[in-house]
């Protein structure tokens, strides 16, 4: 026999069920075909479809929670932020307390810049710092080379000038103007971008500047005195050794004086400014972030932390996980070879 | 003026009872080759649709047709029949009683010629099963490869391997 017509007599030969068995089958459909139901059954679900529910199910959640605490802990940032600020406006007014007699200008006060009004009939040191933002690279450029020009026309000079171009330029500047065109130049510099920080130090100089010139009287005083006494013809040789030795000293005393005065009085009629320019993200510029950022940010974290701790899940169960997988593959191959076994027969 | 638009009836869900009338031959076919016992086969046909009915509401038409649900119920009773038969026989033979259950396997079924019934015989029940779904029953590659929980290779080759063993021992019984 040949296997087309092996083939025809299978086909041929196709076993039909029995009338009785048709009947009883008949019997058995008859049967309610809704089987008390128990509440189990009717929530089970499909693997797959359970897990295309359950994952983006778990996802949207923590997705939102995490959206949700970003809000919420970015009011706190708000708060807290807030609370820095004013610590730090409070700290920057107790700075100059300590060390002149003027308050100074604090990055909040960035409308009161001008305020600044050196006392012109005393001596005084004034240092200034400034850090001031630009959008871009390009920018520093051009307000480190407004900064150099408005120096120049104030009669000022500089002192020493770095700037640095690229992704992330910066330039600082340290100037000299006038003590009298300073409120000017601050103004006029804080005009350059957006002010990060500023702040003026006023130290008093003319105590010091007093004193040196109350010794300078009294040491002119003393030299006269004693080249009055060389004037007397009936000195000793050893006296006017003496005293010429006192007169040298004297004067030298003098040369020395007439120098702290002239410094003193040169450092009182030039201000001293230290303009730092720099863009976005340069370490000195912390940008305050929006409350989109903040929540952006918040939202990261907590999603990260969500993350650690399903990570942390995964890893305590995994070991538990495997041992299930490995149970169930050994009842499958059991399984399956013990239907091998039955089948072969 | 306002137009009525007919929406075309969606297709009735078969009832229990049409879709047992319509594969009652089937399942029985396959039990039959299964087991090489009409009565048998009888038992479990029925065994196969009274768990059919009871698993009824869980029937997914997008994972396979009505015939393969079916057989697929119909392999488990099977299988779980086999189970049963090999322990009982277990036991017999340790009670030195081992041929009293072989008295099942002498009636194959009516219609066969004696040479296909013991050419049948001679296959294996998973040699016999093969031929019952491809042959027989006419399911595809990939209908029988999901149902047997094998690859659709593995089917044809055991069913090319059961044709000519068949083939070979009809041969056989023509010649003697």
């Amino acid at each position: 026999m040949t296997s087309p017509d092996l083939i025809h007599e299978l086909t041929a030969t196709r076993p039909v069920a029995p009338t009785a068995l048709r009947a009883r089958v008949r019997e058995i459909t008859t049967q309610d075909a809704a089987p008390k139901a128990s509440f189990w059954p009717q929530l089970r679900l499909p693997m797959r479809r359970f897990a295309l529910v359950a994952v983006p199910a778990a996802a949207t959640l923590a997705i939102a929670s995490a959206g949700v605490l970003g809000v919420a802990r970015s009011d706190d940032n708000v708060a807290a932020l807030r609370n820095d600020f004013y610590a730090q406006e409070s700290s920057e007014k107790l700075l100059p307390q300590a060390t002149a007699p003027q308050p100074n200008v604090g990055a909040a006060d960035q409308s009161s810049g001008s305020a600044v009004a050196p006392t012109l009939d005393r001596a005084q040191r004034i240092s200034a710092t400034l850090t001031v933002e630009v959008p871009d690279s390009d920018g520093v450029s051009r307000a480190a080379q407004k900064a150099l020009d408005l120096t120049e026309s104030l009669g000022g000079h500089v002192v020493s000038a770095n700037v640095a171009t690229g992704d992330q330029g910066s330039a600082a500047l340290v100037v000299r103007v006038p003590v009298a065109k300073v409120q000017e130049a601050i103004v006029q510099l804080s005009a350059l971008g957006r002010i990060v920080s500023q702040q003026v130090t006023i130290d008093d100089l003319q105590e010091n500047l007093d004193r040196l010139q109350r010794r300078e009287r009294s040491v002119r005083a003393q030299i006269a005195l004693v080249v009055a006494n060389l004037e007397n013809e009936s000195l000793d040789a050893t006296t006017r050794a003496q005293l010429e030795s006192r007169l040298r000293t004297l004067r030298q005393e003098l040369r020395g004086l007439r120098r702290d005065t002239a410094a003193t009085n040169a450092e009182a009629r030039m201000a001293t400014i230290q303009l730092s320019v720099v863009t976005p993200g340069v370490l000195g510029a912390v940008p305050v972030p929006s409350r989109l950022d903040r929540t952006l940010d918040e939202a990261l974290n907590v999603l990260v932390w969500e993350g650690v701790i399903a990570l942390a899940i995964a890893i305590v169960a995994a070991p538990f996980a495997l041992l299930l997988f490995a149970t169930w593959l050994g009842r499958k191959l059991y399984r399956r070879r013990e239907e091998d076994r039955l089948l072969a027969t | 003026m306002s137009l009525e638009v007919s929406r075309p009836a969606a297709p009735a869900e078969p009832t229990f009872a049409a879709v047992a009338e319509d594969h009652l031959d089937d399942v029985y076919g396959y039990l039959l080759y299964m087991t090489k016992n009409w009565a048998l086969a009888e038992d479990l046909t029925s065994e196969t649709f009274e768990a059919a009915l009871r698993h009824w509401r869980r029937f997914d038409p997008r994972r396979g047709t009505h015939r393969a649900w079916l057989l697929a119920i119909a392999r488990s009773t099977a299988l779980d029949w086999f189970r049963a038969d090999a322990r009982r026989r277990r036991r017999e033979e340790r009670a030195e009683a081992g041929e009293l259950g072989r008295e099942r396997d002498l009636a194959f079924g009516e219609g066969f010629s004696p040479e296909l019934e013991e050419g049948l015989r001679a296959l294996t029940a998973g040699e016999r099963e093969v031929v019952a779904l491809r042959v027989v029953l006419d399911l595809d590659g990939d209908e029988t490869a999901r149902l047997l929980g094998i690859t659709v290779t593995a089917v044809s080759t055991r069913l090319h391997r059961a044709l000519a063993k068949l083939e070979e021992r009809m041969r056989h019984h023509d010649v003697a």
